[in-house]
């Protein structure tokens, strides 16, 4: 049964990814009543797009360190705004060939989430078409927590 | 070369042309460097080189795919395709967003192998050569694109609705089915254009062709393959492209009512609410169409959901004659 202030946001490559993040910061800042985790999901490289195992290897470490670093970045975030450190807490996610928004509703079923806050980046009607939308995938497919879309 | 004589005087017979030298060629790295006759060796059988395989888009200047090669087998003298190893990556563009695409020898492999003995796809092997590249042997399907097939048919649009939609949207449903059936493998087909669509004109099957595009989606992984689809099906329903200079030059009484929503928000001047220039098109069908513009709320992410309302739009078409 998921718990309304355990709640789970998540973060992308994107800069504006961290939007979400200072959003929630502004409603929690100072609150002792949520715990928070930042979660984001890593996508290998495939072998089918980089075939040398080098390459896909350096590719992969270029991906994760730079979701660990926007991990870092939003857990300042919310510790800065007086969200008791041990109530936040990182992790990074491997997507294991499923989608990034499978992969997040996965982690808030497994974490008994309440809550899940995504940022929604604004992409084109083409964009969305073409690549899908993370934020409505949630939106359809979330059945038992609330979702935050922040904009 | 020990067997130089043999190579020649088979090459000849296989090619119908009269060669100085035929090489034995077991490494094809270096692709570029094949000519015609040069004799292929891969895991013990022989292929004879007979030329460079082109492609042309939609009327485009050809372009010389040298890593395609028309060649004859050694053994029986069928014509066979060879794809040589060639991975590149580059960008291309789809309604103005950049997309990185990978050309992948071993996904198109691993396909090959999936499809094995399904008509709905193009058949053929992979074989290794003597460096480790991935030498794909296809058999040379008797017929042409989608697109030629369709302007064939002698007719004006309004003729082909009555007699032929129904059956070629028939055949077209069981390609698009195929397209789920690979999906639901977990594979992608990666490059679903109308010229991508053969008609076997021998077994009557409508094969799709060509799998070695390879993109990394991050959201919906069919999102590319369902754009392809969704462009196929229409040109299927229109018989041609219909873009909005082509409405104002052909159907200026029509030019008023268009609306942004009634186009591709991909290709931005692709109309897809067909209904406004054929107005004898069911509202379930052009429903369908729909599903692919600017003005859809929701975008079909699976094949399964546009054959539930693909298939009975296309029973309530005129009966027609079979594609």
């Amino acid at each position: 049964m998921p718990i309304w202030n355990r709640i789970l946001a998540t973060v992308d490559e994107h800069d504006s990814s961290l939007d979400a993040v200072r959003y929630l910061a502004g409603v929690l800042g100072g609150s002792d009543a949520c715990r928070v985790r930042i979660m984001s999901v890593y996508q290998a490289p495939e072998p089918d797009a980089h075939p040398k195992q080098e390459e896909r290897a350096a590719a992969a470490a270029q991906r994760k360190e730079l979701l660990l670093d926007r991990l870092e970045e939003a857990r300042q975030i919310l510790v800065g705004a007086r969200i008791a450190a041990y109530n936040v807490s990182t992790r990074l996610e491997e997507s294991g060939g499923r989608t990034i928004a499978e992969t997040i509703m996965a982690a808030q079923r497994q974490g008994g989430f309440g809550t899940i806050v995504v940022g929604r980046r604004g992409v084109s009607k083409a964009e969305e078409f073409l690549f899908g939308s993370v934020s409505n995938s949630i939106v359809h497919n979330a059945t038992d927590c609330a979702v935050w879309v922040i904009n | 070369m020990r067997d130089a004589p043999e190579l020649l005087e088979r090459a000849r017979e296989l090619t119908g042309r009269s060669l100085r030298q035929a090489r034995l060629i077991t490494d094809t790295t270096n692709f570029m460097n094949l000519e015609l006759g040069d004799v292929l060796e891969v895991e013990g059988r022989r292929f004879v080189l007979k030329g460079t395989e082109y492609e042309g888009r939609f009327g485009l200047d050809e372009q010389p795919k040298y890593w395609v090669k028309r060649a004859v087998d050694w053994e029986d003298g069928s014509a066979k395709i060879l794809k040589l190893e060639f991975f590149e990556e580059f960008d291309i563009s789809r309604g103005g967003i950049k997309v990185r695409c990978y050309r992948s020898p071993a996904k198109e492999a691993r396909i090959l192998a999936m499809v094995k003995g399904n008509p709905n796809f193009m058949q053929g092997i992979t074989l290794r050569d003597e460096a480790g590249n991935l030498v794909r042997v296809l058999e040379r399907i008797h017929g042409g694109p989608l697109d030629q097939h369709l302007q064939k048919l002698e007719c004006d649009h309004q003729e082909y609705f009555q007699r032929h939609m129904r059956g070629v949207l028939t055949k077209l449903s069981v390609a698009l089915e195929a397209i789920g059936w690979l999906h639901n493998q977990g594979a992608h087909h990666g490059d679903i254009r109308r010229d991508h669509l053969f008609v076997d004109e021998a077994s009557g099957a409508w094969p799709w062709i060509d799998f070695d595009y390879k993109f990394e989606f991050k959201q919906n992984p069919y999102g590319l393959d369902l754009f392809g689809l969704g462009n196929v099906l229409t040109y299927a329903v229109a018989r041609r492209d219909i873009t909005y200079h082509w409405v104002r030059q052909e159907y200026p009484q029509a030019e008023e009512k268009l609306r942004p929503e009634d186009f591709s928000p991909v290709i931005k001047n692709r109309l897809m609410n067909l209904k406004k220039i054929y107005p004898y098109l069911p509202e379930s069908l052009n429903n369908v169409l729909l599903h692919f513009s600017n003005g859809a709320a929701v975008f079909y992410e699976r094949v399964e959901e546009l054959m539930a309302e693909l298939t009975p739009a296309i029973a309530e078409l005129p009966q027609g004659e079979e594609a």
